[in-house]
């Protein structure tokens, strides 16, 4: 019998189940601040430890395998003075101002230090500034409000494998802060996917673009897909104003699971062309008129009706785009054998 | 005085009991007192003029510089604490600081991910607990304190239990990181065999470790070959950078493990060496006593060749004693000689018709170096191997693999009392060797000189020897004869040091083994050193390995200084396995259900076709699966003399 007891409650579980897991299913609440798990990236932070009956220290949820008869409590009065010492230390490391940060409303740390009710930040050691990197053109880095999470190390090297942020690992006296121990990009492996940027539960990386543009509460996420290839990733378009402020990737939907590539992450400025095309256009007298969509496809149709009739079908053939979803390029195929009656049909299978 | 002095040690770790004051250490080397002590279970005073604080400052300071950074109490906490510490230290402590110092220590002690967190703020916890007015009477004074001098170290269970101490954690993170070259130059600077170790060592650090209080112990011999084969693999040579060069040479005889150890670490040092072998290939029993189906002879090979980039020159073929005497070697000009010859003779049975000379019967060194040589004769199909330990299990191995077809193993005591690797004996089963427990070889049964037969008489086991282990006594009128065609004795090997070394020049003992001292390894002549089996008896690699080592350092202080004295860090690398940093009764506060990753394996019936390598190779995913079990169990020792 796989049964525990959560905060008092009798429940049952799976085995395999860790405390956070079997508490999400129950509606208990334990934070979290560096458990990532697309990448099984966890135990870092020691926000989410609980009471557990019988151990002689507090305990990870997130790590600690749930266990036949345990008995855990997760918001004892230890755990939530340790939690509130922990987030005190963690203020004091670093520059959390919330009225400079990009992050603000949107913070894990700020969340949580709202939810136990820090009021000050004690630090008796000294904190020495630590670099900015503004190396790139789609990512600002930080590192005054980089908890060390690690969420972005593993992020880029066990999500999107690209080994780009080295793991910061070495003992102190070898590597020392400000510098060292930092999770500095290696922009000689880096694509700019931004995965890190999504990763991060602070304000230490975050869209360059977006800068300046909006606070958080401003914005109204909008779901959309992709544009670009036909893989469909799911997008949250972050608008104020009818204006992209930034994208992120949709975090529980298929078939990218919140992950993105640059394109998808960062090349929605073409939207905003002055030289988008708004109309079909028709060309006439060496020149190209506005046309009604009407208008276009009547022209096309006639056109290819005339051409069957003089040459046949196979004289027509199409190049369905890759930027199209499946269903579009599906139909157009069908479209090509069955009403045009030709198998001239192709698709560039890249962007 | 004495009703100052006090100790905490053994009140943390559960299941531990606390050890009472006088059963602790007092002495740190000889002559010299062992006045404080702070570690991951406390700490221990014998002396009241420590300034405990300050040294709790050290302690501390320590413990900030070890932390890895990756969980976050233990990374701010520590620097918190230290800082705290170095304030009151300066005399500009107050008194609130000590319950924040206090709440900090429980909090990294309660949540920390690994063992330095978990472990390094007990002795301050214990302090405040028990002697807050020494704190209290520096804040008060408001007058910075003296800094006194301490010895400190780092370990953990498994690096205490490597007789080379290794630092595996570092190395097992390395591999969960993908820092695959790293971690064998973490395994380079104790080990310079890391393939062969990789393969077939005995593995007391998989012992001690303390993930088996969790689910099950770390694969960590099977994660160094991993690091070692990915290297392998690559073609990439290993990064190894000799010291500045050394104008005196050293002469090593023997090119076993120790031997070959030795010589790395002087070339790493600086210094050429030449080694004088008997045979015409390196790695001593290493290489005739291990079957190539747990050592393939190339790994043992091209990790040896790289000792000779190092600056080491191997005379193959050179019996010293015969060929050269030691005389000769100083004569060439070596400063310092090193001896590693092994124990490569065969214990004798004490058994009837052993040394007739019969066909049929050869001892099991003699029928593994033959095999090693090349040697597949066949003698009939009923082998019969002597003995109980990894060499009886290398012959039965290799027999099977011969071509004899009815493979039999006499032990005089049971399965329980084996000293073979539980894995090597598992693994002879499989492949279908016949045990026979409690049975003891009284005579050799020939006919026309040729074996035909053992008789044997049953055995019972008495009351506990020497070694802890039950005796086994004679069954009186319990003989009987087992019929088989070829009898391999592999019961035990000997030191025969006085070949080698004349006798009066350097004393040799009884058992013709080289005493040397156990931490310098130096003889009672002050330019020669030993290590390995000729000195300790037949024992481990990775002891020979250590040896050699140790040796190297020794001869090199000798050779710059003219003497050999221990270092502070031996001593207290003595200090704390006196303690003990592994405690098999701790009980965890959590149960895991992972199991301990085993490298594929040949099926049996195909791997006894061959002496092919049994163990496959493991992949990185597995690898970096295993290595993120490790609890990483660092602790920090320090002392004050």
């Amino acid at each position: 019998m796989n049964t525990m007891t959560l905060n008092g409650k009798n429940i049952s579980f799976n085995p395999g189940d860790t405390i956070l897991d079997v508490a999400q299913e129950n509606g208990v609440e334990i934070p979290t601040l560096c458990y990532l798990q697309a990448a099984d990236h966890k135990g870092v932070c020691r926000v989410c430890v609980v009471e557990v009956d019988g151990a002689d220290r507090l305990l990870p949820a997130c790590a600690t395998p749930a266990a036949d008869g345990m008995v855990v409590e997760t918001h004892s009065e230890l755990v939530v003075q340790t939690r509130k010492m922990m987030l005190e230390l963690l203020l004091a490391d670093g520059d959390h101002n919330c009225l400079f940060c990009e992050s603000n409303g949107d913070c894990k740390l700020q969340e949580l230090v709202y939810e136990y009710g820090i009021k000050d930040a004690p630090r008796t050691a000294t904190y020495e500034p630590r670099p900015i990197d503004d190396a790139t053109p789609m990512i600002f880095r930080d590192f005054n409000k980089c908890v060390l999470c690690g969420r972005c190390v593993a992020a880029c090297n066990d999500v999107q494998c690209n080994d780009a942020i080295p793991f910061p690992y070495g003992r102190r006296e070898e590597k020392p802060l400000p510098t060292g121990w930092l999770p500095l990009a290696d922009y000689d492996h880096c694509v700019h996917c931004g995965e890190c940027i999504q990763a991060c539960p602070v304000g230490a990386i975050i869209e360059k673009k977006a800068i300046g543009q909006a606070r958080s509460w401003e914005m109204e996420k909008v779901r959309s897909t992709c544009p670009y290839c036909g893989v469909g990733c799911q997008l949250w378009l972050h608008v104020k104003d009818d204006r992209i402020i930034k994208v992120t990737g949709v975090e529980d939907g298929s078939p990218n699971k919140g992950r993105l590539c640059v394109k998808g992450r960062f090349g929605y400025d073409f939207i905003y062309s002055e030289e988008r095309l708004k109309t079909p256009l028709i060309r006439e007298n060496g020149g190209f008129r506005e046309a009604s969509w009407d208008e276009a496809l009547d022209l096309v149709a006639n056109k290819f009706k005339e051409i069957i009739a003089t040459h046949g079908p196979d004289a027509i053939g199409g190049v369905s785009c890759s930027r199209s979803i499946n269903e579009d390029s599906y139909n157009m195929q069908k479209f090509f054998r069955e009403v045009l009656g030709t198998n001239n049909i192709d698709n560039c299978a890249r962007t | 005085m004495t009703s100052q002095t006090f100790s905490t040690w053994g009140r943390w770790v559960v299941g531990h009991e606390q050890v009472p004051q006088d059963k602790l250490p007092s002495e740190f080397a000889k002559n010299q007192p062992l006045k404080a002590f702070m570690g991951w279970d406390g700490l221990f005073v014998h002396d009241t003029t420590v300034n405990l604080v300050d040294m709790a400052r050290a302690y501390m300071k320590l413990a900030r510089e070890e932390s890895c950074g990756q969980c976050f109490p233990c990374r701010l906490g520590t620097e918190d604490m230290s800082a705290i510490l170095d304030g009151i230290c300066a005399g500009k402590g107050t008194a609130a600081e000590l319950d924040r110092l206090e709440s900090l220590a429980r909090l990294v002690s309660q949540t920390a991910r690994c063992d330095i967190g978990q472990t390094a703020p007990r002795p301050l916890l214990d302090l405040l607990q028990y002697r807050r007015e020494d704190f209290l009477k520096i804040i008060k004074n408001k007058a910075p304190i003296p800094t006194g001098h301490y010895i400190a170290k780092v370990t953990a269970p498994c690096t205490n239990a490597c007789p080379s101490h290794v630092n595996i954690p570092d190395y097992v993170e390395k591999i969960r990181i993908g820092r695959w070259d790293q971690a064998l130059s973490s395994i380079r600077n104790d080990c310079p065999l890391p393939g062969v170790i990789g393969r077939v060592c005995v593995r007391p650090c998989e012992f001690n470790c303390r993930r088996q209080h969790v689910d099950s112990g770390i694969a960590i011999r099977a994660l160094k070959r991993f690091a070692a084969d990915t290297e392998l693999a690559s073609g990439d040579e290993p990064c190894l950078h000799s010291g500045p060069t050394k104008d005196k040479k050293v002469a090593i005889i023997g090119a076993g493990p120790a031997g070959l150890a030795c010589a790395y670490y002087l070339g790493l040092r600086g210094y050429a060496s030449t080694i004088f072998e008997v045979m015409n290939e390196p790695g001593g029993m290493t290489a005739v006593g291990i079957p190539d189906y747990r050592l393939p002879r190339d790994i043992l090979r091209h990790e040896a060749n790289q000792v000779k980039k190092l600056g080491c020159e191997i005379r193959y073929g050179v019996n010293v004693g015969v060929d050269i005497t030691l005389k000769d070697l100083k004569l060439q000009g070596y400063g310092a000689i090193f001896v590693g010859v092994g124990a490569p003779e065969a214990s004798k049975m004490r058994c009837e018709g052993e040394d007739a000379g019969y066909k049929g019967f050869m001892t099991g060194v003699e029928f593994l170096r033959r095999i090693a040589d090349g040697e597949q004769s066949v003698e009939g199909k009923k082998f019969l191997a002597i003995g109980g330990g990894n060499v009886a299990m290398d012959c039965v191995r290799s027999a099977l693999r011969l071509g004899y077809t009815d493979v039999n193993l006499i032990y005089r005591r049971t399965r329980a009392e084996m000293p073979a690797d539980p894995v090597e004996i598992t693994e002879a089963e499989e492949e279908g060797v016949k045990f026979h427990f409690l049975v003891a070889p009284l005579k050799i049964i020939a006919e026309e000189g040729k074996v035909t037969g053992l008789e044997c008489h049953r055995m019972e086991l008495g009351e506990p020897d020497a070694s802890g282990r039950r005796r086994p006594v004679v069954v009186e009128g319990s003989n009987f004869i087992i019929e088989c065609d070829f009898i391999v004795p592999a019961i035990g090997q000997v030191c025969v040091v006085d070949c080698v070394l004349p006798p009066g020049e350097v004393e040799i003992s009884k058992w013709k083994t080289l005493p040397t001292d156990e931490i310098t390894r130096r003889t009672n002549q002050p330019s020669i050193f030993g290590g390995g089996d000729c000195v300790t008896g037949p024992a481990t690699l990775i002891a020979a390995l250590a040896a050699g080592k140790n040796a190297a350092r020794f001869i090199d202080q000798f050779l710059s200084s003219g003497t050999s004295t221990p270092e502070d860090c031996d001593y207290m690398e003595r200090l704390i396995s006196k303690l003990g940093v592994f405690n098999s009764k701790e009980k965890m506060p959590y149960k895991d259900s992972k199991t301990k990753l085993h490298p594929p394996m040949m099926e049996p019936e195909i791997r006894i076709k061959s002496f092919d390598e049994a163990e496959g190779k493991i992949n990185a995913a597995s690898a970096t699966k295993e290595a993120s079990r490790c609890l990483r169990c660092y602790r920090i020792a320090m002392a004050a003399v």
